[in-house]
């Protein structure tokens, strides 16, 4: 150790020396046994061992040279003697005493003597010997508590205690208080599916690093989920969140090779910051969470700045799902029919049934709106249930030969055979013939693995009940599928009607038309709206039509009115 | 040079662009740096290869044992002086430049080096281990017929 340079004229070159000096002294102390450190009479630390960044928690880092002896120990985790050792450095530099041994109890039941004796002028030692009470396998692990054991980060608790110390503290004028990032990657789920978990592990800790190295010393990395990441950092001078994010998105979505492998994940980013957003922890981490959940919907790669418009549109969308999950035992569902006409007789074949659903604060909200939320909850099964009982008891009171369609979504399939009891309980307990319900299903309903669905629809079939493709060529619209069940219909989607499709709308129509007829399914066309429409579909060989031309969706007590008036148009519907 | 002849090698071949700002003696000064830095790393870790800088782009070659080259790839990745960093070949590979700790080729004062530049756009259009090998090849040429000032390991 040599002594401090009395010339200070030119401090730059003074760094580079200790820079070049530093890693080769550091070098020798990590040889020693015990923790040690180097600090001088600013409370800096000029050189600290590895040992030492063990007992302080520190296990994948380096220290910076110079770095502030209280600012190393707020960053150590599972360290309990931090202020105790920051005294005692502040009572050395004050005195000029003698070399003084201080007991510290850690947690967990050890114990260290940390002896602090000056080596040159302005430079002092802090030694740490592990005393003979403390087993040494313990050091270690008291050592560790609050950091992540693959990645060396803080885990979520490291971070709550940072935070709420951060946060008690006085801000700095000009500056936020603390900005909280939320990082989570993309693409890292699919990497430990194909090439295995230490592949996966290795890629989070090649993560980690590269978050360490694009960040401040002083700040703090934690990892809070398989590959979620969280970074704190107090009084951020300079550099906005928006450049720290994008700082981040770019490097991590840079090429790794790991394993002899090359991979490529991407990442979101939501950030918020205190006091401007939140002004408590758990605020901040909310507002955080809530900006990486928006970042993250609105595509790969984004980062966004938490608003408050976040907090209303959760708070929004909260609000739904609790209404929601009321309204089946509230009553508020209720089913709307539009009928479907033959193009053959001119006469109506029967009603779609068509859910809808009405609150007292909400009035009738759109199926679009809600039903992909049933579907996300869980609540369509009972739901789906609900309309297949309703429907039948609707239709069984409708004039013979006047069948109903029910939708079925892809989620009721995934408990098969619970979908086939509630259609044989519906049939049962409304005395309506399986032959007047009929069940519309989706094509991703078939993209679903295994042969249970196929079972399914085979024995729904076998009551008689008649089931038909939705929404044809809006989804994957393979052939093959047509041939993969039976289908007594194929309802054509109203975009290849409407003439919104151009030509090519209508020579699909023309196509499916021929193929339904060669296979012998029916096919309808949905949104008819208008006369030509409708002599277009016909021409082109459609044998079923339902749209506004025939009826809009009506409620149950208007359905008589209805039928008598369709009954009226039979004529012209025939001309 | 650890590593030695019969050891298992990989190859790593990539493609990035500048990041650097500033005028062309900053930036020549620079790159001596970056190629001071690598070419003791490189010694050090058993790891060959060339480095070309040509109109705003570089072309790296790194060669060794697979752990060094990731540890070292990983490394430049973290390099904030370049970006949109592209691989074009990794895989186990003898060693193209057995002799430098890492070779330069290309013209620092904002030169351009055409051959090098033709392969360069017709591997970033592929990037397959073919382009990646044609690239390596244009570069085996540069630097033993390019290389003026800065081969010295």
């Amino acid at each position: 150790m040599t002594a401090a340079p009395r010339v200070r004229a030119d401090r730059q070159a003074e760094a580079v020396v200790k820079a070049a000096r530093a890693p080769l002294a550091a070098r020798a102390l990590d040889g020693l046994a015990h923790g040690v450190f180097v600090f001088d009479d600013k409370l800096r630390v000029q050189l600290i061992s590895r040992p030492m960044l063990g007992l302080l928690g520190f296990t994948r880092e380096a220290v910076p040279v110079g770095h502030a002896l209280a600012a190393i120990l707020e960053r150590s985790t599972g360290f309990s003697a931090a202020a105790a050792v920051l005294q005692l450095c502040a009572q050395s530099v004050g005195g000029d005493g003698p070399t003084q041994t201080h007991r510290l109890d850690l947690a967990g039941g050890a114990a260290v003597a940390m002896r602090v004796c000056r080596i040159a002028p302005r430079r002092w030692l802090a030694e740490f010997e592990p005393l003979a009470a403390m087993p040494p396998a313990e050091a270690p692990a008291a050592a560790l508590s609050g950091s992540d054991p693959l990645t060396g980060l803080a885990d979520r608790q490291a971070v709550r205690e940072r935070l709420e110390a951060a946060l008690a503290r006085r801000p700095v004028l000009g500056r936020p208080q603390v900005v909280s990032f939320r990082l989570d990657l993309d693409g890292f789920k699919a990497i430990g599916d194909s090439l295995g978990e230490p592949v996966a592990d290795a890629l989070l800790r090649a993560v980690a690093d590269r978050l360490r190295s694009a960040l401040r010393f002083e700040d703090i990395v934690a990892r809070v989920g398989r590959d979620e990441f969280l970074i704190l950092q107090e009084s951020p001078e300079h550099v906005t969140p928006e450049a720290i994010a994008a700082r981040l998105l770019d490097l991590l979505g840079r090429p790794y090779i790991l394993h002899g492998n090359l991979l490529n994940v991407g990442a979101n980013i939501g950030h918020a910051s205190a006091p401007a957003d939140c002004s408590n922890a758990e605020d901040l981490l909310r507002c955080a969470d809530l900006a990486l959940r928006q970042a993250k919907a609105s595509g790969r790669g984004k980062s966004l700045a938490f608003e408050p418009a976040m907090q209303a549109r959760a708070q929004a969308r909260l609000a739904l799902e609790q209404d929601l999950r009321k309204a089946l035992a509230l009553a508020q569902f209720e089913l709307h029919y539009q009928p479907q006409v033959s193009l053959h007789t001119g006469r109506l074949a029967g009603f779609e049934a068509l859910l809808r659903w009405r609150t007292p604060d909400r009035g009738l909200v759109s199926p679009l709106e809600f039903v992909p939320i049933c579907e996300e909850l869980g609540l369509i099964k009972p739901i789906g249930e609900w309309v297949l009982r309703a429907a039948c008891q609707e239709a069984a009171r409708w004039p013979d030969g006047i069948r109903v369609a029910v939708n079925v979504s892809a989620p009721q399939f995934e408990a098969p055979s619970r979908l086939v009891a509630a259609v044989r309980t519906a049939l049962a307990r409304s005395g309506l013939p399986g032959g007047r319900l009929e069940l519309e299903i989706t094509e991703s309903v078939l993209l679903q693995p295994g042969l249970a669905t196929l079972e399914a629809l085979h024995a729904i079939r076998d009551m008689g009940v008649r089931i038909s493709m939705d929404d044809f060529g809006t989804g994957y619209s393979s052939l093959t599928q047509l041939q993969s069940f039976p289908f007594d219909k194929i309802k054509i989607d109203r975009s290849f009607v409407s003439g919104a499709a151009g030509p090519e709308g209508a020579a699909i129509v023309r196509a499916v038309a021929a193929l339904g007829a060669s296979l012998g399914m029916a096919i309808t066309a949905e949104g008819v709206e208008t006369g030509e429409q409708l002599d277009r579909i016909r021409a082109d060989g459609c044998t079923e039509v339902q749209g506004y031309f025939f009826g809009r969706p009506v409620p149950s007590h208007d359905i008589d009115g209805l039928i008598a008036a369709l009954a009226l148009r039979r004529e012209p519907a025939e001309a | 040079m650890a590593g030695g002849t019969h050891a298992r090698t990989h190859r790593i071949v990539y493609c990035s662009r500048n990041a650097l700002r500033g005028s062309h003696d900053a930036i020549e000064a620079e790159i001596r740096q970056i190629l001071e830095k690598s070419r003791a790393n490189n010694h050090r870790d058993g790891i060959t290869g060339a480095l070309l800088f040509s109109s705003g782009s570089f072309v790296q070659v790194l060669e060794g044992p697979i752990a060094a080259l990731e540890r070292t790839f990983e490394t430049i990745q973290r390099d904030p002086r370049h970006r949109d960093v592209t691989v074009l070949q990794i895989a186990e590979s003898n060693r193209g430049f057995p002799a430098w700790s890492m070779a330069f080729a290309g013209n620092t004062a904002g030169g351009s080096c055409p051959a090098a530049e033709a392969a360069m756009s017709a591997a970033l259009a592929d990037p397959s281990a073919a382009s990646g090998e044609q690239l390596l090849s244009v570069l085996r040429t540069l630097v033993v017929r390019e290389d003026d000032w800065a081969l010295a390991s």
